[in-house]
């Protein structure tokens, strides 16, 4: 029994009143805040705000090459014999040298190693090298020459490491990738002309090979990134890449374009992605190695052209990066360099790993 | 007498000037300072491409129903190849603008041809909805010139981001609002 009060004049007035029912507005209004409350929970619950259940994209927003990383073993025909660790920030290149010393650039300076990857020496740059070709006749260490293509110029260093010369740039917008030395020319790939400077060894240029030139059905190098090789082959036509054509051009010392090959494509014959190969070398008997970006993989092709056969794939060369597609510049895979050796062995300077791999035909 | 006068107006008219001048001097060298902006002291939100792994968060964790995260291009780093890894899928059928051959689910960036054999690409930011899968095939293969950034005409730089909460490589971070934007550049390259 609820009582309530009134004031009426000098006395208060008492009522007996009916207990209080819910009404159906009450009970409506109750259930809807409490379906809220439920609905409330459940999206707080769904609701992912740490971003650990993913985008939430279907899969046609997804990119991934993993299937175009793996290789079949059966074509890869060359083993890992040993790795030379350099202990370099930045290792940018290597070449061979007399005796099949070893030669690896970076960090301001080149390491010179024995064939077995025994360290010999040490030789201080002044600035950071961007390639570099031995030349010289063995044993007679007075005679060797490093030429090492700094970032638009050439300097040349005897075997004791002094500096003798500083070759003028060849152009405002040189960027020197590549140098192959001959018994009678240097050549120097320039990525940011793009064309392969022809000098004389005391520096003079003496013409520019590639250059665009539709009577002579040059078509020109395209060259997006500084990725630019060059090697003189032994039927004395020097092979250089144009990435962004996918193919590997020859050219006589004199710039006539011999022939070409290479195409576009993912698969393992081919060149992937938009501008490959990155680097190559050449073999003793015209055998042709190239190395890819983006899916970093060193292959052999024949003379002629045909594929061959692997050296190293993703597994090796891709085990240190991050993430399949990696998309952080600084995280990003360099792609390797090349040189090969008397003894046919290629050598594949792995800069994520910060050595020297050196393959041998199995 | 004469001539002593016109001394005077000459020596007047130098001190004048002077005057002048210094006052105007003054009064300019206030109004410049007056009038060139200040740090407002704002800050954005902004995302740093050294850090994004494209992840596609940005797509789907803005609080608005079209993220106000697009991909920006730096034409400065792009090699205009024909074979762009950016906007061809990775086995086109053909290198045309074939629906069939784009890598971008929404078809937001454009190809056009400039001279032989280079191809120009631009972002339509209407229907680019910031997914990043440009971003990952530009940078697989190519220089990384395209690149995710947060638009700041679109977003409504909330206190706390939600996309900023979700990215896994704390690629957000907050900027002036006078310098709203952490553009790639050439030199970056290297």
């Amino acid at each position: 029994m609820l009582f309530s009060g009134r004031r009426d004049g000098n006395h208060e007035e008492k009522t007996m009143t009916q207990p209080t029912r819910f009404s159906a507005a009450t009970l409506l209004g109750g259930a809807v805040v409490a379906l809220a409350i439920v609905i409330g929970v459940i999206a707080w619950l769904s609701i992912d705000p740490s971003g650990e259940q993913g985008s939430g994209l279907p899969e046609s927003f997804d990119y991934s090459l993993e299937s175009y990383q793996k290789i079949d073993p059966a074509l890869i025909h060359y083993v890992q014999k040993t790795t030379i660790p350099l202990d370099m920030h930045e290792p940018r290149a290597v070449a061979v040298g007399l005796g099949d010393r070893i030669f690896a650039a970076g960090d301001k300076a080149i390491h010179i190693f024995d064939s077995d990857g025994k360290k010999l020496e040490h030789i201080a740059l002044e600035q950071e090298p961007y390639c570099l070709a031995v030349a010289g006749v063995e044993r007679l260490a007075a005679d060797t020459r490093l030429y090492v293509g700094m970032k638009d110029h050439v300097e040349v260093y005897d075997g004791k490491g002094r500096r003798l010369r500083v070759w003028n740039r060849p152009s405002a917008r040189a960027v020197l990738t590549s140098i192959a030395v001959t018994d009678m020319d240097v050549f120097v790939a320039d990525a940011g002309s793009p064309v392969v400077w022809r000098y004389d060894f005391d520096g003079n240029v003496l013409g520019r090979i590639g250059r665009r030139d539709r009577e002579r059905e040059i078509p020109g190098f395209i060259v997006p990134s500084p990725y630019f090789d060059l090697a003189m082959a032994p039927d004395g036509l020097l092979r250089v890449v144009n990435p962004g054509m996918h193919r590997i051009e020859a050219y006589t010392v004199d710039g006539h374009l011999e022939l070409f090959w290479g195409r576009p494509g993912m698969g393992i014959e081919t060149f992937c992605g938009c501008c490959n190969p990155a680097n190559i070398a050449i073999l003793d008997d015209g055998r042709v190695v190239t190395a890819e970006k983006g899916i970093p993989r060193v292959k052999v092709y024949r003379a002629t052209g045909e594929f061959e056969s692997v050296v190293v794939g993703p597994e090796t060369l891709a085990r240190h990066s991050s993430a399949t597609v990696e998309t952080r510049d600084e995280h990003r895979l360099c792609p390797v360099d090349l040189a090969v050796d008397r003894r046919s062995r290629i050598l594949v300077l792995d800069s994520a790993a910060d050595c020297v791999r050196v393959y041998e035909h199995q | 007498m004469a001539e002593k006068n016109q001394k005077l107006n000459r020596r007047a008219f130098v001190g004048d000037a002077l005057r002048v001048a210094g006052a105007v001097g003054i009064v300019g060298t206030t109004a410049a300072l007056a009038v060139r902006k200040k740090p407002s002291g704002k800050l954005v939100w902004q995302l740093d491409p050294n850090k994004c792994i494209a992840c596609g968060n940005c797509a789907t964790y803005c609080v608005l129903d079209e993220s106000a995260v697009k991909c920006v291009h730096s034409f400065a780093m792009c090699g205009y190849c024909d074979l762009c890894t950016g906007y061809f899928r990775p086995e086109p059928i053909s290198l045309d603008s074939g629906a069939e051959n784009q890598l971008c689910p929404t078809g937001a960036i454009r190809r056009a041809f400039i001279e032989d054999p280079y191809y120009e690409y631009t972002i339509d930011q209407q229907l680019c909805i910031g997914c990043g899968k440009c971003v990952k095939g530009c940078s697989a293969f190519g220089n990384g010139s395209l690149y995710l950034q947060v638009q700041q005409d679109r977003c409504k730089n909330c206190n706390e981001c939600a996309i900023a909460a979700a990215c896994p490589s704390q690629a957000f971070c907050r900027v002036p609002l006078e310098n709203p934007y952490l553009l790639k550049t050439q030199e970056q390259q290297g």
